[in-house]
């Protein structure tokens, strides 16, 4: 209790700071705010989805629920993250660069995450069953293990050289000023324990259902 | 006594066989696909109409109809099975490795002649130059070796499931997206003069991975 | 062919369906040759047994071991030890009994699939409809089908889920008279209602459970 609350504080009075204490990136002006939102969100994006995919593979080794709970929770708690990453890049996009949508390489990346997250929980929404749904889309992740290095590193590269775009990526520039560095650091951490958090509720909340069931 | 265990090339042969037999008793398959496919390419030819000069809208064009002709048909052999509960049957006589493989092979070469008939008609009815054939033809192999890989792996996952058209082209889409956008890529640089290299090891280095997963995943998936 | 020897254990093995039980804890050992009936109130799991058993359905609680002259056969690797036939077991329509049967003898790996295929159709009274289509058979001859497809590869375990279903006298008789011949031979396992199988063993499983739908 004490916990959750000091963890919504902690975020709250970060984000605040970024505002009021932390100097703005020459490059991006005003914008500089949204990194401290946008970037941590991205960030729990990914690691959602690796978190999802290594219970995946550990269920088909182990064959425990547990694992498949995991696998579902960090897929819900990932996709709504990616929604959020997506909005608030286009938003700062169309803030930067006047426009909301660019296929520029990161753009594309969360996008491609954003249809392996959907497909995965559009796959596990068309089984009844809870072991074949455990089991399937356990492999339906494990094949999307492959496609996702492609998808985030290579492919973005080759729609950069078929649509060049000179855009400046900010991101080399921002962790100069050390104050920068320290409401980003601090929100980024912020952000992944409410990751956990909520991982934590959500797969408590998968146990219950299926012991109850099996009682 | 069977002189050879479950996993065996035999196995492999005898069900790729077996599902050429199949297609070409019962033949709605095939017919529908191509018929698909050349729908598809009829729409964009009359949409667009000639390219010539337009090489990277040509290369996007080819390949979108491929993949779309590929989403429609790649899964049928497994929901065949599935409808007709010959899936037990198949199961009872070859491991699930043998099985995947088999189907492989079998949507590889089902790709293989939709090509064969949609590729020239769109050469041809898009006006495009004519292609640096050896990289043309590397590109469209590579690529669909790819395409069956992992629609074949994707196609096995939906056809337990009820989902079963849009599921599978909205699941198979983003494991085949590094096929599109490399073939493209590919296909495009063949016809502006440039070197296919790069695409092309994409291409075989992600139909290997596909390969790799899905030869170690089939037994996960048939367990019920 | 000398008898094989198999033995075929299991520990409580249990299956859910979701909620619902498809198969309460039952344990057992059985050894060939011989003949064992299993027999339960409809839904207590019959069919869900044997399927564990043939290696097609994973067990959700509990584990079975199987042994061919003493080696641990894993399930993946059952099918090749174990001649199936259930009423879930269907044939490809478009192609002949037959076909079907060559089929199944060649993707085994059998050493020679044409005389495999006679024998087991012989076996089975089906020889005169061999070239007929699947899609053309009564569902008497499918059933004898099945029972060909199980024989085919010359088990050491058989295990048929209600084998005199669908057939007539005649076709009774026949089973009868393949378990007399096989049961010196093979470990022969049905899962039946029916008296007049249920008394063609020498073993007996009787499965607890009280029927479809319930949530146990």
């Amino acid at each position: 209790m004490v916990l959750r609350g000091s963890l919504l504080l902690w975020i709250a009075g970060w984000m605040v700071a970024a505002f009021l204490w932390a100097p703005l990136v020459p490059v991006l002006g005003e914008t500089t705010r949204v990194l401290y939102f946008h970037i941590p969100v991205a960030w729990v994006t990914v690691f959602a989805l690796a978190w999802s995919m290594v219970h995946s593979l550990l269920y088909l080794r182990r064959r425990n629920m547990e694992h498949d709970h995991h696998a579902m929770a960090a897929a819900e708690i990932g996709l709504l993250f990616c929604v959020a990453a997506t909005v608030s890049g286009s938003l700062w996009a169309k803030a930067m660069w006047g426009s909301y949508w660019n296929w520029d390489p990161r753009e594309t990346s969360i996008f491609f995450l954003l249809l392996v997250y959907a497909a995965y929980l559009a796959l596990r929404g068309a089984i009844d069953q809870d072991e074949r749904r455990a089991r399937l889309s356990a492999v339906y992740s494990a094949t999307a293990f492959v496609a996702v290095p492609f998808l985030m590193f290579v492919v973005p590269r080759i729609y950069f050289t078929l649509h060049p775009d000179p855009l400046i990526n900010p991101r080399g520039k921002i962790d100069m000023d050390p104050r920068i560095r320290v409401v980003f650091f601090a929100l980024l951490a912020g952000f992944t324990a409410l990751y956990f958090w909520i991982l934590s509720v959500r797969v408590r909340v998968a146990r219950l259902e299926r012991r109850s069931q099996e009682a | 006594m069977p002189s050879d265990g479950l996993n065996s090339r035999a196995a492999v042969w005898a069900i790729l066989r077996k599902e050429c037999r199949s297609e070409w008793r019962t033949r709605y398959g095939l017919n529908a696909s191509l018929l698909f496919a050349l729908t598809s390419l009829t729409g964009v030819s009359f949409a667009v109409g000639r390219l010539s000069d337009r090489t990277d809208i040509l290369s996007a064009l080819l390949w979108i109809v491929l993949l779309f002709s590929a989403l429609a048909s790649l899964s049928h052999t497994f929901v065949r099975e599935v409808e007709g509960r010959t899936l037990t049957l198949l199961r009872l006589v070859a491991s699930p490795t043998a099985i995947g493989l088999g189907k492989l092979l079998f949507n590889l070469l089902f790709l293989l002649v939709i090509e064969v008939v949609t590729v020239p008609l769109f050469l041809t009815l898009m006006a495009a130059p004519g292609p640096r054939w050896p990289a043309f033809l590397g590109v469209l192999g590579a690529g669909s070796v790819a395409l069956a890989a992992a629609a074949t792996v994707v196609g096995a996952i939906i056809s337990q499931t009820r989902g079963r058209g849009a599921l599978f082209a909205g699941a198979a889409f983003p494991v085949l997206l590094p096929v599109l956008a490399a073939a493209v890529s590919g296909t495009r640089a063949q016809w502006s003069g440039g070197a296919v290299g790069p695409e092309l090891r994409l291409l075989c280095a992600y139909a290997v991975a596909l390969l790799a997963a899905s030869l170690l995943l089939y037994d996960h998936l048939w367990e019920d | 062919m000398s008898a094989v020897a198999v033995a075929l254990e299991g520990k409580d093995v249990q299956h859910r369906y979701g909620a619902r039980v498809g198969l309460r804890a039952v344990s057992f050992n059985l050894t060939a040759p011989g003949v064992v009936a299993i027999r339960g109130a409809n839904g207590a799991g019959k069919s869900t047994l044997l399927r564990i058993l043939a290696g097609l359905l994973r067990p959700s609680h509990g584990t079975t071991d199987f042994r061919v002259s003493g080696e641990a056969i894993s399930p993946p690797s059952r099918p090749r030890w174990v001649g199936y036939a259930g009423p879930e077991l269907a044939f490809y329509p478009e192609f002949s009994a037959a076909e079907n049967l060559q089929f199944a003898a060649e993707t085994r790996g059998l050493a020679d699939p044409d005389a495999s295929v006679r024998t087991a159709l012989e076996r089975v009274g089906l020889q005169s409809r061999a070239s007929d289509q699947v899609a053309a058979l009564s569902s008497g001859m499918l059933q004898r089908l099945a029972l060909a497809f199980a024989l085919l590869h010359d088990p050491p375990v058989l295990l048929l889920d209600e084998p005199g279903s669908h057939l007539d006298e005649e076709g009774k008789a026949g089973f009868e008279d393949l378990v007399a011949r096989e049961r010196g031979r093979r470990l022969v396992v049905i899962a039946t209602n029916e008296e007049r199988e249920w008394s063609l063993a020498e073993r007996w499983i009787e499965l607890q459970g009280r029927g479809l739908g319930d949530p146990a």
